[in-house]
């Protein structure tokens, strides 16, 4: 099985739950998914990722200059993304119970 | 040590995936694109064996997480429906060519082309005639034959695949499906115009006769005029009266009895077994006239000479006629 293809269903959350703990830019957002084991994550999906959560309102983003480069632009979580993640994690939890038993039973 | 610029083959990347989301609104390019360059030098920084990924893949990548359409080629409407009816066709055409048999009928459909340049250039002039109001039937007069021949060459011209420009594929495409659409009932107008009597015997008689105006009207017609009347006289030259005449079928003739159309109405004549019978002449005719109510009633102020002329035929008596046995004898 292709974790790729795995991850596509389950980007938005990882990004939402990597947000929740700390404002980031997007290569952060990027760097930290995969310190967290997301390690096949492309970055152009990401960002892709960040600016529909941010469209759909579960995201803010402010830029902060940068006096050495290009300026980066950050995304915080705010209040629909949080319970957008709470409604998601219980989605999450529920699902992976559920094919663990499935995966552990055969 | 950091560098205050972005690296030119970072920059000139960001170029090309800016490029790549081209048909999108600006605004949301650059949503899309703040802060690629910072994330693009990071990334690279940290990963020093990474290169740089193809901009266009990149560019549909970041579009797809986005949730946004994927790239449409900006090119005009009409230019893009031509396109999708040339694939269509392209792949109609492929299906095709997989059965033999069909393979056949589509060679022997396109052989048949020329026939339909020919019949759209008909079209395209007889919807021209029919809009100045000059043409009925299949046919054309005079000047229509040069417009007829000058759509041929049009469309020949466009059919084989000259004079094309790049908004001529999508106008043959428009043109085809309004011809189609037109063909239809402009057959069934111009079969209309072509049944019954022709353009040029209709001519001839308004001008001969001046009351045939519609083909529908029925009656006795001698050399184009409408009977009103028929005076028979016997061998002496002496005026008959009560003649009834019929065709070789048996049936009776009658001039003609649409009183919308005739100012004057005949009375019928009664048989021994009851029935009217209009084939009985001379006619007995009245001159009808419109009145205020739009009823056709009898014209009171009908000449009283021309009701006798009616009635009495045009000779009190004509010359007789010679017996063949007394022609013989006159000559010993």
């Amino acid at each position: 099985m292709d974790a790729t293809q795995l991850l596509k269903g389950v980007l938005d959350v990882a990004v939402l739950a990597v947000v929740e703990q700390e404002d980031g830019y997007g290569y952060d957002v990027v760097r930290r998914l995969r310190a967290g084991g997301l390690e096949e994550v492309g970055d152009a999906s990401v960002y892709g990722t960040l600016r529909r959560l941010y469209t759909a309102g579960a995201l803010t983003s402010y830029v902060v200059p940068s006096e050495e480069g290009p300026h980066r632009k950050y995304y915080g979580i705010n209040a629909q993304g949080r319970a957008t993640l709470d409604v998601q994690r219980k989605v999450w939890a529920e699902f992976s119970t559920t094919m663990n038993n499935l995966l552990e039973a055969s | 040590m950091t560098t205050s610029t972005v690296a030119p083959e970072i920059a000139a990347f960001a170029a090309a995936v800016r490029d790549a989301l081209a048909d999108l609104p600006e605004e949301e390019r650059d949503e899309l694109t703040d802060g690629l360059e910072a994330d693009l030098s990071e990334s690279l920084a940290e990963d020093l064996r990474r290169t740089l990924p193809d901009p266009v893949a990149y560019a549909a990548e970041l579009r797809a997480a986005a949730g946004l359409p994927a790239r449409v080629k900006s090119r005009g409407t009409f230019a893009g429906l031509a396109q999708g009816w040339r694939d269509t066709l392209a792949d109609v055409g492929i299906a095709i060519r997989r059965n033999p048999a069909l393979g056949g009928a589509l060679d022997f459909a396109n052989a048949l082309r020329p026939i339909w340049w020919i019949l759209r250039a008909w079209l395209a002039a007889w919807l021209l005639a029919s809009f100045f109001g000059v043409e009925r039937g299949y046919g054309f007069a005079g000047g229509w034959w040069l417009v007829l021949a000058a759509f041929v060459v049009v469309s020949v011209q466009w059919g084989r695949g000259n004079w094309h420009t790049r908004a001529v594929p999508a106008l043959i495409v428009i043109g085809n499906v309004i011809a189609v659409i037109v063909l239809l009932p402009v057959l069934a107008a111009a079969d209309d115009g072509g049944n019954g009597d022709s353009g040029f015997d209709r001519g001839y008689s308004a001008g001969a006769g001046s009351v045939l105006n519609d083909p529908a009207i029925k009656g006795l017609s001698n050399n184009g005029h409408l009977l009103e009347n028929i005076y028979a006289y016997d061998a002496s030259g002496k005026p008959l009266h009560n003649v009834q005449l019929f065709d070789v079928d048996g049936n009776p003739l009658v001039t003609s009895r649409d009183v919308d159309q005739m100012p004057l109405q005949p009375a019928p004549a009664k048989l021994e077994t009851g029935t009217k019978a209009y084939n009985v002449f001379p006619l007995s005719l009245t001159k009808m006239m419109w009145d205020q109510n739009g009823e056709l009633v009898p014209d009171p102020s009908e000449d009283p000479g021309k009701k006798a002329a009616f009635r009495n035929g045009p000779f009190l008596k004509v010359p007789a006629v010679l017996d063949a046995q007394k022609v013989a004898n006159s000559n010993h």
